[in-house]
């Protein structure tokens, strides 16, 4: 096992107590709990990265949503911030599958919007987004409409919106999806270098890629449904196991997904995927 | 490299080099069917044109722009009642009223003459209104759906920045489907065109080329009735193409891509 870097877990920044969704009678989500702690390390700036995992089906989606506070749960609640505030639309940054913007805006028109939510004036919505086009290394595109990007430009895009509410909290719905394996190295190291952006940046990424999920996360969290003893799965998805990749030796190692544990994990996990 | 045969092979692509050439290729032997056609009835292009003259020397400059104004404020009217219609569907309460509009397109504008005469009296309102009715119907249908089939990521993805209901509906819903609504108003100026003939038809008491059309046609005088026909052809299309160009101009976005064309 490898040597676990110093490191401190501090207050709770993400309470998600007993959540349950339901539509009707379908159950989708079933007295779903977890918490993130903020990390902090000596000497360096860390976020958090929580990776959700879990097949298709698993209503992730849902979970997704009410996380973001766009749907509340049927029941149970979740707060936010070291305040335990209850989350509501607008508190939670979302990046979507497909990276939604504003295509009638320019990039830097769907920055200075993002900005003007919590700036008080418009030069310093428009201050704030040319600061954020550099953060991103975006200065080059921001005349540009949306559909003159490439996929990896809308997704920076998309995070430094999100970013510009003054958020840490950022939700980002299967980033991995459709691809490549170098598509994914960028995507990863681009979630790691957003996090570690501010000591309180936290990224929760819903994904069902399993190796790309425990690469980017500090803790993995598997979701899934009950079996009834007759093998019958039970409606709603639940916390099925927790993975601290801390404690576990595979954080913050450059090239992690090469290490045996890590190889060992991700066959751990593709395991359980299968009895879900 | 392209060949030839290209343009008869399915789904692939040709340059725009090669589409003007089919354009002008297929206009000449359009126009070549049309000088060698046996069909006696048809007017020769000659005559088209000689009627033509004859018909501007009578006033057909006249009845055209009165004709025009006519279409263009009845476009002005039906995009600001059907877009505040349209628009105002983010609202349950309207959208029985939205829908019930729409169910007016399979109305004969004919059989609602009297009703509107009776309302509104003859003339130039009579003819505005109906042809304001005739094109809202359409365009409360097209824009109603726009709107309505706007994904859900849209509206969740503005809630997300924090931004107020009213908000989201100005950004997802006024200004995110701006390009689509010209497009709706493309469609719906040239059914305004269409109609154009059997409203002026029904209150001939200003003029108008549609006026005229039904003169010439009663009287078969096939030349005159070709090359009316030609003038609102040519008009429609240049009316079309500004409306693409407004279009261009208000919402650039909409035909920027990543692709080399």
């Amino acid at each position: 096992m490898t040597a676990v870097s110093a490191y401190k877990l501090n207050e709770t920044i993400v309470d998600v107590k007993n959540v349950t969704h339901a539509y009707g009678d379908h159950t989708i989500l079933r007295d779903l709990s977890f918490t993130v702690r903020d990390i902090t390390r000596p000497d360096s700036v860390t976020g958090q990265v929580v990776a959700l995992l879990g097949p298709s089906g698993m209503g992730k989606t849902t979970l997704f949503r009410v996380l973001a506070g766009l749907m509340p749960p049927t029941q149970g609640e979740i707060k936010i911030g070291a305040d335990g505030v209850p989350v509501r639309a607008g508190m939670v940054g979302v990046v979507f599958q497909n990276y939604q913007l504003f295509e009638h805006r320019t990039v830097l028109g769907n920055l200075t919007i993002a900005a003007g939510q919590s700036c008080k004036s418009s030069s310093e919505a428009c201050d704030k987004s040319i600061d954020m086009l550099k953060r991103f290394g975006l200065e080059d595109f921001a005349k540009r409409y949306p559909s003159q990007l490439s996929g990896g430009q809308r997704q920076r895009v998309a995070i430094a919106q999100q970013f510009l509410c003054s958020r840490h909290f950022l939700l980002m719905d299967e980033p991995f999806s459709g691809l490549d394996p170098l598509a994914v190295d960028r995507v990863c190291s681009l979630v790691t270098e957003v996090a570690n952006l501010h000591e309180l940046n936290t990224i929760i990424v819903v994904t069902h890629n399993i190796e790309a999920g425990l690469r980017v996360a500090d803790t993995a969290i598997l979701l899934g449904r009950d079996r009834n003893p007759d093998g019958t799965p039970v409606p709603g998805a639940r916390v099925q196991a927790t993975y601290d990749l801390i404690e576990r030796g595979l954080m913050w190692h450059p090239n992690v997904d090469q290490m045996p544990e890590f190889v060992e994990l991700v066959r751990e996990v593709k395991g359980k995927f299968k009895e879900l | 490299m392209a060949k030839p045969l290209d343009v008869i092979v399915p789904n692939r692509p040709v340059s725009p080099t090669v589409i003007k050439i089919l354009i002008v290729g297929q206009a000449l032997v359009a126009l070549a069917v049309w000088w060698t056609a046996p069909i006696s009835v048809l007017p020769r292009p000659d005559e088209v044109v000689s009627a033509l003259s004859t018909l501007w020397m009578r006033g057909l400059g006249r009845e055209l722009i009165t004709s025009l104004m006519l279409n263009v404020q009845a476009i002005a009217w039906t995009v600001l009642i059907s877009l505040a219609l349209s628009y105002l569907t983010v609202l349950p309460f309207f959208r029985p009223i939205a829908a019930a509009i729409s169910k007016g397109r399979f109305l004969g504008l004919i059989g609602l003459t009297l009703i509107f005469t009776i309302t509104l009296g003859g003339g130039r309102t009579l003819k505005l209104a109906l042809l304001v009715f005739g094109m809202t119907v359409f365009f409360v249908t097209s824009m109603a759906a726009v709107i309505l089939n706007l994904p859900k990521e849209r509206f969740d993805h503005a809630r997300s920045l924090g931004m107020s209901e009213w908000r989201v509906v100005w950004e997802v819903v006024i200004l995110g489907t701006a390009d689509e609504a010209f497009e709706v108003l493309r469609q719906n100026a040239a059914i305004g065109w269409m109609m154009l003939t059997m409203v002026e038809g029904i209150s001939r008491a200003e003029g108008g080329i549609g006026a005229m059309l039904l003169n010439q046609n009663k009287h078969f005088h096939i030349a005159e009735v070709f090359a009316i026909q030609i003038v609102i052809l040519t008009v429609g299309i240049l009316q079309d193409y500004a409306i693409g160009a407004l279009r261009n101009l208000f919402c650039p976005y909409a035909t920027l891509t990543l692709e080399r064309k």
